[in-house]
């Protein structure tokens, strides 16, 4: 085993106090939109102002800060209601959260960029606009991205913290700016929009037609009117999502953003977890941190060797409920047993943890990890977000 | 028949085999689709059923659509894009990775003269880019090549017993499943249309369709479980077939032990993490075991939840401690049709 685990690398500290953007990706189920707020979290405990985006459809964030509810607009928490003692360092900081309702913001989107006020309701007429709103999902990442775009540009908060979907819609997400532009590009828009200098000539020598009728024959002609309808209703979107996806493109490769992969030391979720590592570096990004969460304390096999019924007896009688008690030795011969059995499964997860670590450090680096230990607790309460995030920034404790 | 309950409330060691026939709902659904959570346990829950059902003699077909294969992992294959492989360990049982491109390859083959056709559909740029980049088109694509698989026969009897789609994470399931049928309302008339309606009918028929969500023991999965089954019975309009509750801790002690026990954690102060390397070896299995404790007992109050709240029937799948994964699946697999199975796997030293 290597003995990394003396030294304390940081790597997530300096990070929080400068970065604009943190993209939060890793496998689904290891705790991530929790630790994403807790990275937020330590941030506004830096004295910034910090808003935590998730774009997932569940609703997990909520449930990880106790608010039953997240609306498409940023909710503010109050650290003075919710923290028994409010670290000094806090400052000006203040804790944001959001969670994206991909209808609301598709609508929004449509008003904001609308030639005229009644765009959105002929667009809500149209049956693509409604199942692209509301039904049909590979929107969501646009609408993410356009929310994004706002908070970061919006000036008001100092650090976005940005909590993406588990492993397909992940990659997918940090791929949507260029499906975006894709989607609306003009030129695609142009073969569903009749042409009408050309008129009907134009339109029969449009190679765009030939696509046209291959698509009504597959789809029906309903769908592909519908559809025609639908890109001459939003053709100002376009403008609009093209010269936004660049915008994000940008954002993404600012140097003021930093992505992060969580994940927990099961060694599948540690195979994943250098999945999205390598998917990052195809994307010419690079994981600055890695946070391992839930690893299993040092329980080691070794130990049953050390351990008889003596011990367990003596250490039982020093309790009080226990001192007069008697108790037949036999009780303390089945309890060690059980202990043992249950024990020896335990180390069994702590070695396996510690190997899919060692293997994960060699890839990455050893300096790039930051271990979370296992909580005997689910995180529910703004309390427990403060005492996680001590895990991640060890190097500055929250209470000084 | 409902599978009899089980708190795993017992050690390990002290139960009986308690599961008569926890398979016995799903064995007339042809078609399985699983769904949860990222990080539930799907893949190896999924795994584990599907084994178990080849086990039986059963010929399945795994179905995945990531581009992240599990299964390719988990029983070491090799597996290239859209092709049906063979899981060489075990008899009967198959795995595909689908990609959402060659479906749509195979799906507009249904609808043009010819393969050259198809191909030169796939070729042209604005019909490529409207495919990739229009939301549904992946999902329907994927759940016309899986209704595909199904009609696939040998002589006069289906090829596969079972085909089981293990689906991207809960809170897309429904808006997976849903394309069908929101496709339909679209478009009313014509061969897809009528695809559509087939398709959505089958995913509403839950004599012979099952939709089972995999779930930990744990808040975000379980409120996402109940989310999860309601949305099904308000979009899908039908139940959730089963709930499968992944890695249930057992009891780590007999309840008659708890007196004793608590004696041993009070006089045990409980250390930090980073502290615990440091301690005695004693006070190791005392706090190891007070978390095992404290584990279980977290459970029992979800799976409660989990029971107060929805209504189908919930199988608890224990807590494996294995380090294989192939291991982990075996043992499911193994518990899934009621067999003791082998105990842990010894360290290896």
């Amino acid at each position: 085993m290597s003995d990394t685990s003396t030294i304390i690398h940081d790597p997530i500290a300096p990070l929080l106090e400068s970065a604009r953007l943190i993209v939060c990706c890793g496998p689904g189920g290891v705790g991530k939109t929790t630790t994403a707020a807790a990275l937020g979290l330590r941030g506004v405990l830096m004295g910034r102002k910090v808003i935590v985006l998730t774009i997932d459809p569940a609703r997990r964030l909520a449930n990880s800060l106790g608010l039953s509810e997240l609306s498409n607009t940023p909710q503010q928490i109050d650290l003075h209601e919710n923290l028994e003692r409010v670290p000094d360092s806090l400052g000006d900081g203040e804790f944001w959260a959001m969670m994206l309702d991909q209808k609301k913001t598709l609508d929004d989107l449509v008003r904001k960029y609308a030639p005229d006020p009644g765009a959105l309701e002929r667009a809500e007429q149209n049956n693509i606009y409604r199942l692209l709103s509301s039904t049909l999902h590979g929107m969501q990442e646009y609408m993410a991205l356009d929310k994004l775009h706002d908070l970061y540009t919006g000036g008001y908060f100092d650090l976005v913290v940005l909590d993406t979907p588990p492993t397909k819609n992940a990659l997918e997400f940090l791929e949507t700016p260029s499906r975006a532009k894709t989607f609306f590009d003009e030129r695609i828009i142009k073969w569903f929009i009749p042409s009408r200098r050309s008129g009907f000539f134009g339109r029969v020598l449009d190679p765009g037609s030939i696509v046209l009728k291959l698509l009504g024959r597959i789809f029906g002609e309903t769908f592909v009117t519908e559809l025609t309808e639908f890109f001459e209703t939003l053709e100002f979107l376009q403008q609009a999502l093209q010269s936004r996806g660049e915008m994000i493109d940008y954002i993404m490769r600012d140097e003021q953003t930093h992505f992060f992969v969580i994940t927990s030391a099961d060694p599948r979720r540690m195979k994943e977890a250098l999945y999205f590592h390598e998917k990052l570096a195809e994307l010419g990004q690079r994981a600055e941190a890695f946070v391992i969460n839930r690893v299993i304390p040092p329980f080691d096999p070794d130990d049953l060797s050390e351990i008889n019924s003596d011990a367990i007896a003596e250490l039982a009688k020093k309790a009080e409920g226990l001192a007069d008690k008697s108790v037949a030795r036999a009780e303390f011969d089945t309890l060690r047993e059980e202990l043992e059995g249950t024990y020896k499964m335990l180390a069994r997860l702590a070695v396996r943890d510690r190997d899919a670590i060692a293997d994960l450090s060699k890839s990455v680096g050893a300096e790039a990890l930051r271990r979370v230990p296992l909580l005997g607790q689910d995180v529910h309460s703004i309390e427990q977000l403060v005492s996680l995030s001590e895990f991640l920034t060890p190097s500055r404790p929250v209470y000084g | 028949m409902q599978p009899q309950r089980n708190h795993l409330s017992s050690p390990l060691n002290e139960r009986d085999e308690f599961m008569t026939d926890m398979l016995h709902d799903l064995l007339g659904k042809r078609l399985i689709f699983i769904t949860g959570k990222g990080g539930v346990g799907k893949s190896t829950a999924t795994a584990g059923l599907g084994l178990a059902l080849a086990k039986q003699g059963k010929r399945v077909l795994i179905v995945e659509t990531d581009t992240y294969s599990a299964m390719a992992d988990l029983f070491s294959l090799k597996l290239s894009e859209s092709r049906i492989e063979k899981v060489k360990q075990y008899d009967n049982l198959e795995v595909v990775n689908l990609h959402a491109e060659d479906a749509l390859v195979h799906a507009i083959k249904q609808f043009v003269p010819s393969d050259r056709v198809a191909r030169s559909v796939i070729g042209n740029r604005v019909a490529r880019v409207f495919f990739k980049a229009a939301p549904s088109v992946n999902e329907f694509s994927i759940l016309n090549m899986v209704r595909d698989y199904l009609d696939k026969s040998r002589g006069t009897r289906p090829y596969y017993d079972h085909v089981i789609v293990d689906l991207p994470a809960s809170g897309h399931a429904v808006t997976f499943l849903n394309v069908p049928g929101t496709l339909h309302g679209m478009v009313r008339v014509g061969k897809f249309a009528q695809m559509c309606l087939e398709l959505a009918n089958q995913i509403k028929d839950s004599a012979h369709t099952a939709i089972v969500a995999v779930c930990l023991p744990e808040e975000m999965p379980v409120n996402e479980t109940i989310e999860l089954s309601e949305a099904i019975e308000e979009h899908i309009e039908r139940a959730l077939t089963m709930i499968m509750l992944n890695m249930v801790h057992a009891r780590p002690f007999g309840a008659s032990h708890d007196e004793i026990f608590g004696a041993l954690r009070e006089a045990t102060p409980t250390k930090k993490p980073e502290e615990l390397a440091e301690a005695s070896a004693l006070s190791r299995v005392i706090q190891g075991n007070a978390l095992a404790l404290d584990w279980h007992e977290r459970d029992l109050i979800y799976i409660d939840q989990l029971e107060q709240r929805t209504s189908s029937p919930i199988i608890e799948i224990p807590m494996f401690y294995e380090k294989e994964g192939l291991r982990v699946i075996e043992r499911v697999a193994d518990f899934l049709r009621g067999e003791p199975g082998g105990g842990d796997t010894e360290l290896a030293s």
